[in-house]
């Protein structure tokens, strides 16, 4: 009887601590950053990167099939052709979705059109959005220049999930797994779809991004990408590749497009269209400070302030923040007051960042739903573009807003000497 | 041998049961004869259907037809332990769905050699996962079929679990991510059959969309399993502890 009474007991306790242990590992949290996910270079991964980007570069042509995809049950699927020296055509449709985009460039021209009528695009406002949408296309100059495909399809909007690796690498575009990087290291060999793969991770801008690359054995090209990026919420993307050729020759109407008799060119909003005007008030906000407690906006009232939204992920950001720092700290009086505003951050990896590049310019850090509609919505920045600079004036109101870098030095000192600021020199 | 005579009396009880396999084994050949589906799309049809649907229809009135009938008296008078009834009727619901999954592959593996398109990279782990939520689903409704009248266990874990989901997608939608919401939602994902999760692993997610690649998404992937063949235990014991203590009369439902 006390044998069966232990059997049962021990049974029991068996059960209990293997229910324990798979609840503890199937509901873990998504592993946060630390600093250990940084990797350190391996020379023999680094090689296995070089010869993929090499073959990349010196091939002719290139056509694969990409399926991107995400936890969320988001897919796309990309058809892509390549072919130098700036050719391509882009086809992508949504997962269940009938509706596809074509983007072609004939080393001219790029053509964006659709199946049926246009979308609602990323960079529709309001009024835009009234415009007509049957058999219309966009005609936009060629990236054969130098552009960014990726950049080009994410600008759209349309795609549930995004390339993450850019074509554009194929032209000899530095593509985005260069930018910021870490280093890299070799993760063993696996399969995918029956390819025998080499399996390297690359870190970038301190293991915010991680990227998973699965390189062909046979032919050094990837099939298969996976990216994680630490941000305010762990995302991971996953972009798989298939029937990959290489230097075969690619169908003549892949690569050329003329619009029909009927079809009338569509000219997109611009991005910058979304934003405050100049003269509408600033929206005031109180969120959390990179310090302790919260800062507020209208605390700023009597002084012209210069708002720059920024990210760790983005290497403009990266980049600019430390001539902010500059400036703020040899015009504490005289210049703008520098406020950054991070809501696409995690906590913990932009505080160290600042503390990194020393900045003591005040900045939000807050990445809750009030933080991010703000500036999604209030803001103008429906695309979540960075950086964003926007020039306040003492009253609270909007001078001028732009994205990135402004490559204009003279509009960027009429924007400070129409806030009431006079500067001699560009801030640049 | 009483093994064997338990285990049989599952698929032989009612004449339905093997017209339930024909048609379920039919519908698998004719969505992939219509839609030519990757191996994800084929997995999330079989998985709903086999996984959800067929504990369903194999599992109605398991018990409940016995006890309506008055034969379980004769039965729980047999000299073997009350318990076996249970474990050994679930046995047999879970060999008919291993044999049923079986054949799924087959056909599907054949069609796909027949046709050359669509891909079957995966469909091992589809499979799996399907039998899985197979067992837990058939062990609930069978433990329901105790204390639930004739065929309407089935009917009831359906009405359940569709209108639970439905109801928590709605407050979900409605609310968002809200501490009230992500506890109504682990409250739905733990002790409930696990779609979810066994979907995720099914899906590749705890491998394709893993933090890292190795060992973690293997963890996950394990304890997925494990917590599934749990939930199977703790629903057979509930239902062996309810058959224990029943007292039937000879007097039909």
């Amino acid at each position: 009887m006390s044998d069966r009474i232990n059997t049962r007991s021990m049974a029991a306790v068996t059960g209990l601590l293997l229910e324990g242990w798979a609840l503890y590992v199937v509901g873990a949290p998504p592993e946060r950053w630390r600093p250990a996910l940084i990797v350190r270079e391996e020379p023999t991964a680094r090689v296995l990167y070089e010869t993929m980007i090499q073959t990349l570069r010196e091939a002719r042509c290139l056509s694969y099939t990409s399926a991107c995809s995400n936890p969320d049950d988001q897919s796309s699927t990309y058809w892509i052709w390549l072919k130098k020296p700036g050719s391509f055509g882009v086809d992508f449709i949504n997962d269940a979705s009938l509706k596809s985009t074509m983007l072609l460039d004939d080393g001219r021209s790029l053509w964006i059109h659709w199946t049926g009528d246009r979308p609602t695009l990323l960079l529709d406002t309001e009024r835009s959005r009234e415009d007509p949408r049957s058999n219309v296309y966009i005609k936009k100059a060629s990236l054969a220049a130098g552009g960014s495909l990726r950049n080009e399809v994410a600008l759209l909007g349309t795609a549930w999930v995004g390339l993450i690796f850019d074509p554009s690498v194929f032209y000899g575009g530095p593509g985005p797994l260069v930018i910021g990087m870490d280093g890299i290291r070799g993760r063993g060999t696996d399969s995918v779809q029956g390819e025998e793969c080499d399996v390297i991770e690359i870190s970038l801008l301190k293991a915010r991004h991680i990227c998973y690359v699965w390189i062909s054995t046979r032919d050094h090209l990837p099939r298969r990408f996976k990216e994680i990026v630490r941000g305010a919420q762990v995302r991971v993307t996953v972009e798989e590749w298939s029937n990959v050729t290489v230097n075969a020759e690619i169908p003549p109407k892949k690569l050329a497009w003329s619009p029909p008799p009927d079809w009338r060119q569509w000219d997109p909003p611009s991005l910058e269209d979304s934003l405050l005007q100049s003269g509408q008030e600033a929206p005031d906000f109180t969120l959390c400070s990179a310090r302790r407690g919260k800062l507020r906006l209208s605390d700023y009232r009597g002084r012209v302030v210069w708002l720059y939204v920024w990210d760790t992920g983005s290497p403009q950001c990266r980049a600019e923040i430390s001539g902010f720092q500059q400036l703020y700290r040899e015009y504490p009086d005289k210049g703008p007051v520098f406020l950054g505003f991070n809501c696409s951050d995690d906590r913990r990896i932009a505080r160290a960042f600042l503390r990194e590049n020393s900045v003591t310019f005040p900045s939000v850090l807050d990445s809750s739903e009030a933080a991010t509609r703000l500036l999604r919505v209030d803001y103008g920045n429906k695309g979540g573009i960075l950086p964003l600079n926007y020039i306040i004036d003492p009253q609270g109101r909007v001078v001028d807003g732009w994205f990135g870098q402004e490559q204009d030095p003279d509009r960027v000192l009429a924007a400070l000497r129409k806030a009431g600021l006079g500067l001699a020199q560009p801030t640049e | 041998m009483r093994a064997y005579e338990l285990m049989k009396e599952t698929f032989f009880r009612r004449t339905y049961i093997w017209i339930v396999h024909v048609i379920w084994l039919a519908l698998y050949g004719v969505f992939w004869w219509l839609f030519l589906p990757e191996a994800p799309e084929f997995g999330k049809f079989l998985f709903i259907w086999a996984g959800f649907f067929l504990p369903l229809a194999l599992s109605a009135g398991i018990f409940g037809d016995d006890i309506a009938s008055g034969r379980i008296c004769v039965i729980v008078t047999r000299p073997f332990w009350t318990g076996e009834l249970y474990l050994y009727r679930l046995l047999g619901l879970s060999l008919q769905a291993a044999v049923h999954l079986l054949l799924a592959g087959a056909i599907v593996l054949t069609l796909h050699a027949i046709m050359r398109k669509g891909r079957v990279d995966d469909l091992g782990v589809w499979l799996l996962a399907t039998w899985l939520l197979f067992n837990t689903c058939a062990a609930l409704s069978t433990s329901l079929s105790i204390v639930v009248g004739r065929a309407f266990n089935s009917l009831l874990l359906l009405v359940v679990i569709v209108t639970g989901y439905f109801l928590v997608g709605l407050l979900t939608i409605y609310l968002g991510r809200q501490p009230s919401t992500d506890a109504l939602v682990s409250f739905i994902r733990y002790p409930w059959p696990p779609f979810e999760l066994l979907y995720k692993f099914a899906r590749g997610e705890y491998e394709r969309y893993a933090l890292t690649v190795g060992k973690y998404s293997v963890a996950k992937s394990l304890a997925c399993v494990v917590h599934s063949l749990m939930l199977t235990a703790v629903y057979s014991l509930v239902g062996i502890a309810l058959l224990s203590r029943r007292q039937f009369s000879r007097v039909r439902d």
